[in-house]
């Protein structure tokens, strides 16, 4: 590990130098394994945070309440500490530019990260791709990349990151300040007649439900890839 | 085979307490209770719920919920170990015992020596009669005094703790006699048969 | 214990490192269709249960299997009775 960004009070970014890594694409997944000194392994999967573009490979990793690997990941891993990675995994939930758009991408929570990869290689490529990412977080406090989010809204006019705060919103706050329904996703997304290519990420109920608004409105549901995260922040238990 | 790198200062919290006559080889102590289904939590009207048992064509006896909890009820204190690894100690469960079963259609003995689990949803598992006997297996109904949660198996499951857990099957339905064992669900497919975490019986071919 | 248990139903994409032993190619941008009811989707969008005990992807649709693999120290195991059809492109 070659360094640590600290991103909410419970989320860290980890970057990682990798032997042997090949590249990866924007989306894809890595799976990690931990051995105790006793023997007992646990297995996790992270999806890559980083773009394609970048020297390192980044995870942004939730610290769960009672978690098994996530605490260890956070707290407890130092520079130099090893563990095994196998990846780069997946060819279903990935988008590159040469894929075109316009680009929708739905995160809820920590689902930000494979997305967050997406609009990071958009970014770095300068792609004027229309996109927009709707993000669903708890509190301001829980939103991740927050500054860096902003900062590429204010320089990218064909970007637009849209906000919503389903517990508790600050005064000021100017986005929504309610679980994402249909009307919201209307507003929000590009209409179905721009076929738009449509990425959801986060837990599996929100997942579920996002996509099914969004086949309300009209799209198709072959335009729509999920990645339905579970309890542990990752794309597998 | 490689030998896996030390993750430094990971530490499962799945540790021996040094209990190690309790718990079988290959196995750690949680004390989560871990979610493991083949498919999804079907949702069980109580209203419709029955549970047979099943002698080729015949059904020996068939229950409502409410005679169901009208049957003889046994309480056991049980360690209970998956093939996932994870063993989990004194976890107190209620229901209606085997034996207790085989009373209520007046039958002395187990009338074929194997039994097919069913299951809604469509989860099977094999057992032999020899491991449900004597107190070794039941219908649970209850787990640490309330019912058993859906995701765990409620309302109703086998449970065989002497066995890995894959063979307390959830949301058991009805129990098959058969003449000649066949496989089930897991055992059809790279599990053991048998499945004695004692002997660490995880796999077929073990 | 969790409430609801739908929060740990994972799908396809988190199977795709253990269906990368088996398969040569990312088998998450495959399409199937269930033989049961027709539908078709990709692997990845798949409902994915059974972890870590194996693999077992459902249809989205109705919930038939579609595919089921199992890994052992003895080997591996592979079946898709469920399914009519996988389609791939190749690596």
């Amino acid at each position: 590990m070659r360094e640590v960004i600290v991103e909410t009070s419970r989320v860290k970014s980890l970057l990682l130098e990798v032997a042997g890594w090949q590249g990866h694409l924007a989306g894809q997944h890595v799976d990690i394994r931990l051995t105790a000194e006793d023997g007992y392994q646990a297995q996790r999967s992270y999806s890559i945070a980083s773009p394609p573009e970048d020297e390192f490979v980044t995870l942004t990793v939730e610290r769960v309440e009672n978690g098994e690997v996530s605490p260890y990941l956070v707290e407890e891993l130092r520079s130099g500490d090893q563990f095994e990675l196998r990846g780069p995994i997946g060819g279903y939930f990935v988008w590159t530019i040469a894929m075109g758009g316009p680009l929708c991408v739905v995160a809820g929570g920590s689902g930000i990260a494979p997305l967050m990869a997406m609009l990071r290689h958009r970014d770095w490529r300068n792609s004027r791709i229309p996109a927009v990412l709707l993000y669903s977080s708890r509190t301001l406090e829980d939103v991740i990349y927050r500054k860096e989010l902003d900062a590429m809204a204010r320089r990218d006019p064909d970007l637009q990151v849209v906000g919503t705060l389903t517990r508790k919103q600050p005064e000021e706050w100017t986005g929504y300040r309610r679980r994402i329904d249909t009307s919201m996703l209307a507003d929000v997304c590009f209409p179905p007649d721009r076929t738009p290519k449509i990425y959801v990420c986060g837990p599996t109920l929100f997942v579920e439900d996002v996509s099914s608004f969004l086949v309300e409105l009209g799209h198709d549901a072959i335009a729509i890839k999920t990645e339905r995260f579970g309890p542990t922040g990752g794309p597998a238990q | 085979m490689d030998v896996p790198p030390i993750s430094r200062g990971f530490r499962s919290r799945r540790r021996e307490q040094g209990l190690t006559d309790r718990i079988p080889p290959g196995q750690y102590v949680t004390t989560d209770f871990p979610v493991l289904s083949a498919g999804p939590t079907p949702q069980i009207n109580l209203e419709e719920w029955t549970f047979a048992l099943q002698l080729n064509g015949w059904v020996l006896g068939e229950w409502k919920w409410a005679e169901f909890q009208g049957l003889p009820q046994t309480t056991i204190k049980t360690d209970i170990h998956c093939v996932t690894k994870w063993s989990k100690l004194d976890t107190i469960w209620q229901g209606v015992s085997f034996d207790d079963l085989l009373k209520a259609v007046d039958l002395g003995e187990a009338p074929f020596p194997y039994i097919m689990a069913h299951c809604d949803g469509g989860y099977t598992t094999d057992v032999p009669a020899a491991d449900l006997i004597g107190g070794k297996g039941m219908i649970a109904t209850r787990y640490e005094g309330s019912p058993i949660p859906p995701a765990h198996g409620g309302p109703a499951r086998l449970l065989v703790p002497h066995l890995y857990f894959w063979k307390s099957a959830k949301w058991v339905r009805r129990l098959r006699f058969m003449e000649q064992d066949e496989h089930g669900f897991w055992e059809s497919f790279g599990y053991h048969n048998h499945g004695d975490p004692w002997k660490e019986q995880r796999y077929d071919g073990d | 214990m969790t409430e609801n248990d739908l929060d740990f139903v994972l799908d396809g994409n988190a199977a795709a490192g253990a269906l990368r032993e088996v398969f040569i190619a990312d088998m998450t941008t495959a399409h199937i269709q269930c033989d049961a009811c027709g539908s078709v989707g990709a692997l990845g969008s798949l409902r994915f249960y059974a972890a870590p005990m194996g693999v077992v992807l459902r249809c989205d649709n109705c919930a038939a299997i579609l595919l089921r693999t199992v890994r052992t120290p003895h080997g591996c195991w592979l079946e898709m009775r469920g399914a009519h059809s996988l389609r791939f492109a190749l690596a």
